[in-house]
């Protein structure tokens, strides 16, 4: 499987210093039909980022809308597609192809110590069923737009009169396909690809993650592509699955819905988590607490993401029984995230700690992911759900879990892996301001929407009562100072690209394998086969001024060694 | 916040004594009006605090050991840190584990109550419908708002003519989906009388997205004491019937016609349903408005036809709504079978035919004597 690489130009000098993936090959041609995974994720990247752009946008014309109750800039249904558009492009052009399919395809492999991911023309394969998906999404605006929210609630969904709802039912049905194939292309790679020395227990905790998260991918996707078949079919051919007035049932559809969405939902945070975890063990130079407790977690997050879709429903009229259980059950995922947060902190104790652009972003992860985690509480405990249910209450909390901690996460894994990706450092300083800018925006934008949302406002109104205006007002304000701080975050790396100074091999002081090849990396990634250790040993490196980077200082790798063979023997 | 922690207990404690007030709105949670209001709010602040808790933690351990352990590039790494800690790790799985349970409980106890409906309950059926609700009483009559009767436990029956909706009161703590198909039910008990005044009402929000009027399809709950009840219940029901025929039109057609108004515009402005401006007119001239069959209003309108006349028209049209659809509208409209009776249909009819006495909101423009309506009825009737 891995002998399948682009074919190696006859002249080319494949030492490490002239080795580049990004100039290996040249012309449009060479990325399009690339084989690379690296390449493979840049494009991803530079897709999801075009994504987050426009998404973006719908969000700042939908805070904007809301400045006042009734008009503002655009009309109801106008509004209704924007929002719906916001919630589609956001969760299946942005989030979940985020982390997994951009940056783990450019990580994944380097980090497991492999050349490429197992099925390489199966990973590009699965770039294009997202550029198609994409597509398709695309031209739903031209059919008609679509208004039916992102969740396609039938049987709103088989009846509006909007004309995009097939196109977009079935852009997303496609890039459930490319999920899936970016799900069991890194099961696979995980599973058979891993060099010698590289056991589980000494794979970075962000592989752990993807591993879970591919996990979720391959098992949960078919379940939505099923779905929104029906769906098509209904709207289609007037077959009566979900719809009532011809013999269907819509809790049926929830049911479906949200088998898979629930789980989709940690297919956005559980690779955040892994993220998170490299971020704050490698800045803060520490080994990472409780290794085992936090890979276990991302796998019993997995498990568990099976089986709380209920509480999704439980004002939609199913039984109580069934509202009890799933109650009951959601509470169980309180227990892995609180052991992963812990852990976290406690990484810090100790640590020696640098306060990088990454590392700005892992500690606003970790406050982020902790509101966004203890208000799940509100919602999992039935009776308090009764009243924050549909309401800008979830609105916020899954804005915290979702943009706070899963597009954190993300952006975050860009800047620490920026260096290895493109060869280039950033302005630090100018980084740094922007996550600050963006965590202030975002709290003021996100938190108000908890109080909006328990003081009683139902989520997804284009008008409103005045007593919910000024929460409204701030709420825009925070939007617009998020946006600028995004815009501040774009332009460094802009500037990075333009004329950034040449990146170190290890500018952070990272022990897993792709802080070992050159930045950015050569074609194969590994010139000869790499030095699997321990990932989270720290003990060697040294900072080099000349460098501008770490090293591994061989009076300390001996002494590391040493003390390991006391440890063992 | 704990005091008000401490009032709500107090309130619970001497509950019979005092006479009952409604919690009042704080940092968190709106005014709570209803018995069950307590109990959720006790729940919800409990949970607050210990978030807060739990927060505090998290945050002044991240910024103690950033600020602590932070150090420049070029320092010596530190090798002393611990890299796991089983008890630790296992307390921190443990504890959260019996703090969710012991929620869990108190949550499902409190649900439990929230959805088991007492026996002497006064039952209100609602329907719901794109976009606005209809209230039904036992005795017949109808309302646009939520009319109910303070200190008795008050059960809604619920259901849907289109698409899912979802009936929502902030200040009962209640909310419950209705679901097309199937009856919903959803209980509450408010013993706080507000009057019949709108302003002093509760809110009741749909709170499913359910298109273009969703924002809109709010009402309110109005709360008096039994014996006022039952005063208004009895003139509710009787109250299309004591308007004479001939005032049927402006008396009860504008009060109608707030349930038509998110559709269908009296001053030809362009909504989801034609407007009803010159309908009449359209109606009776051959050749106007066509159908997206194909076929216009002569073809089907007249002696022999399937309507033998306009009105007949109109009424099917409310009755059945997709039979036919005047181009280039959608199948949107939802039946008003059960919803509207004869007299509520004839009102209809008639505010359409005088159309144009009407302003923007549907409010009747003229002050005319009975008799010289009677007149100006017939001279446009031609």
């Amino acid at each position: 499987m891995t002998t399948i690489v682009s074919p190696r130009p006859e002249a080319l000098d494949t030492s490490a210093s002239t080795d580049n993936y990004l100039t290996f090959t040249k012309g449009f041609r060479s990325w399009a039909l690339t084989l690379d995974h690296k390449r493979i994720g840049v494009m991803y990247m530079g897709a999801v980022l075009a994504s987050f752009l426009v998404g973006g946008i719908f969000a700042l014309l939908l805070r904007t809308e809301l400045l006042t109750p009734g008009k503002t800039i655009v009309s109801a249904d106008m509004y209704n597609q924007f929002f719906t558009l916001h919630g589609a492009i956001m969760v299946f052009l942005v989030i979940i192809p985020s982390i997994p399919a951009a940056l783990g395809n450019f990580v994944l492999p380097i980090m497991l110590g492999a050349k490429d991911v197992a099925f390489p023309r199966l990973n590009l394969f699965s770039f294009y069923l997202w550029i198609g998906g994409a597509m398709f999404t695309l031209y739903s605006l031209a059919a008609g737009g679509f208004d039916t929210g992102w969740t396609f609630y039938t049987p709103y969904s088989t009846t509006t009169t909007t004309g995009g709802v097939i196109p977009v039912l079935t852009g997303v049905f496609i890039l459930g396909f490319s999920s899936i194939f970016t799900g069991l292309n890194f099961i696979v790679t995980v599973h058979k690809l891993r060099p010698p020395g590289m056991t589980w227990f000494r794979m970075p905790l962000f592989l752990w993650a993807l591993y879970a998260t591919a996990i979720i991918q391959v098992l949960a996707t078919p379940v939505l592509a099923i779905t929104l078949c029906l769906l098509i079919v209904e709207r289609l051919l007037n077959i009566g699955i979900f719809n009532p007035s011809m013999g269907g049932d819509p809790v049926l559809y929830q049911h479906f819905f949200w088998f898979y969405s629930h789980p989709a939902v940690y297919i956005m945070i559980v690779p955040a988590m892994g993220i998170i975890s490299e971020i704050i063990s490698v800045h803060s130079h520490r080994q990472i607490f409780g290794y085992r407790f936090i890979a276990f977690s991302s796998i019993a997050i997995a498990m568990f993401s099976f089986i709380v879709w209920g509480h999704h429903m439980f004002v939609s009229g199913q039984s109580g029984l069934m509202n009890t259980i799933f109650s009951l059950i959601s509470f169980s995922v309180a227990i892995p995230s609180a052991v992963k947060t812990f852990n976290w902190t406690m990484t810090l104790y100790k640590g020696t700690i640098s306060l990088t652009a990454p590392m700005m972003y892992g500690l606003s992860f970790l406050f982020l992911f902790t509101i966004g985690g203890l208000t799940g509480i509100h919602l999992a405990t039935l009776n308090t759900d009764v009243h924050l249910h549909d309401t800008y209450f979830v609105v916020a909390h899954f804005h915290y879990v979702m943009m706070g901690s899963a597009l954190i996460g993300m952006i975050g894994g860009l800047h620490h892996w920026w260096p290895k990706m493109t060869g280039r450092m950033y302005n630090e300083k100018t980084a740094i301001i922007a996550s600050i800018i963006i965590f202030v925006g975002f709290n003021i934008t996100f938190f108000t929407q908890f109080m909006l949302g328990s003081q009683g406002m139902p989520r997804r109104y284009y008008d409103y009562q005045p007593e919910f205006q000024i929460y409204h007002v701030i709420s825009t304000i925070g939007s617009y100072i998020m946006a600028f701080g995004f815009f501040l975050c774009a332009s460094c790396f802009v500037q990075s690209l333009l004329g950034g100074k040449k990146a170190p091999v290890n500018p952070w002081g990272g022990r897993s394998l792709e802080w070992q090849c050159s930045s950015p990396p050569p074609h194969d990634n590994f010139s000869s086969p790499p030095k699997v250790g321990n990932c989270y040993d720290f003990s060697m490196l040294r900072w080099d001024e000349k460098e501008q980077g770490y090293v591994v200082d061989k009076e300390l790798e001996a002494k590391s060694i040493a003390a390991e063979a006391r440890g063992h023997s | 916040m704990l005091s008000t922690l401490i009032s709500i207990l107090i309130t619970n404690a001497s509950a019979q004594a005092a006479p009952p007030v409604a919690t009042p709105a704080d940092f968190w949670l709106p005014i709570g009006a209803s018995v069950q209001a307590a109990n959720i709010d006790l729940m919800f602040n409990i949970i607050n605090y210990i978030c807060y808790f739990f927060f505090v933690v998290v945050v002044a351990m991240m910024v103690w050991f950033v600020v602590k352990y932070r150090a420049k590039p070029g320092t010596r790494i530190r090798t002393d840190g611990m890299t796991h800690h089983t008890v630790l790790e296992l307390s921190w799985s443990v504890i959260p584990l019996i703090i969710c349970i012991v929620i869990f409980f108190f949550g499902f106890t409190g649900y439990v109550d929230l959805i088991t409906p007492p026996k002497n309950s006064f039952d209100v059926n609602v329907t719901s419908f794109k976009w606005g609700w209809q209230f039904k009483y036992p005795n017949g009559a109808q309302s646009d708002n939520l009319v109910v009767p303070s200190g008795r436990p008050v059960k809604l029956i619920m259901r849907s003519n289109d698409v899912l909706h979802c009936c929502f009161i902030p200040a009962f703590r209640v909310k419950k989906d209705i679901v097309p198909g199937r009856y919903s039910t959803l209980w509450f008990q408010c013993d706080i009388p507000t009057g019949l005044e709108e302003k002093n009402g509760y809110h009741l929000f749909c709170t499913e997205y359910c298109g273009t009027g969703h924002s809109n399809m709010n009402r309110k709950v109005l709360v008096l004491p039994q014996a006022e009840f039952d005063q208004w219940l009895g003139k509710q029901a009787q109250w299309l019937d004591e308007i004479p025929d001939e005032e049927l039109y402006f008396k009860a057609g504008p009060k109608i016609y707030a349930r038509c108004q998110q559709c269908h515009s009296t001053d030809g402005t362009v909504g989801l349903g034609p407007s009803w401006q010159g309908l009449w007119t359209r109606l009776t001239t051959p050749g106007a408005a066509r159908f997206t069959d194909g076929k216009s209003y002569a073809d089907i309108i007249g002696v022999g036809k399937e309507y033998a006349t306009p009105e007949d028209y109109i009424r099917d049209s409310i009755y059945n709504p997709g039979k036919h659809l005047v181009a280039p509208y959608g199948n949107v409209m939802p039946t008003f079978k059960g919803q509207l009776n004869d007299r509520a249909v004839d009102s209809v009819i008639g505010m359409i035919q005088h159309i144009e006495e009407f302003d923007a909101k549907g409010a009747w423009t003229k002050t005319l004597p009975p008799t010289a309506a009677k007149t100006e009825t017939k001279s446009e009737m031609k």
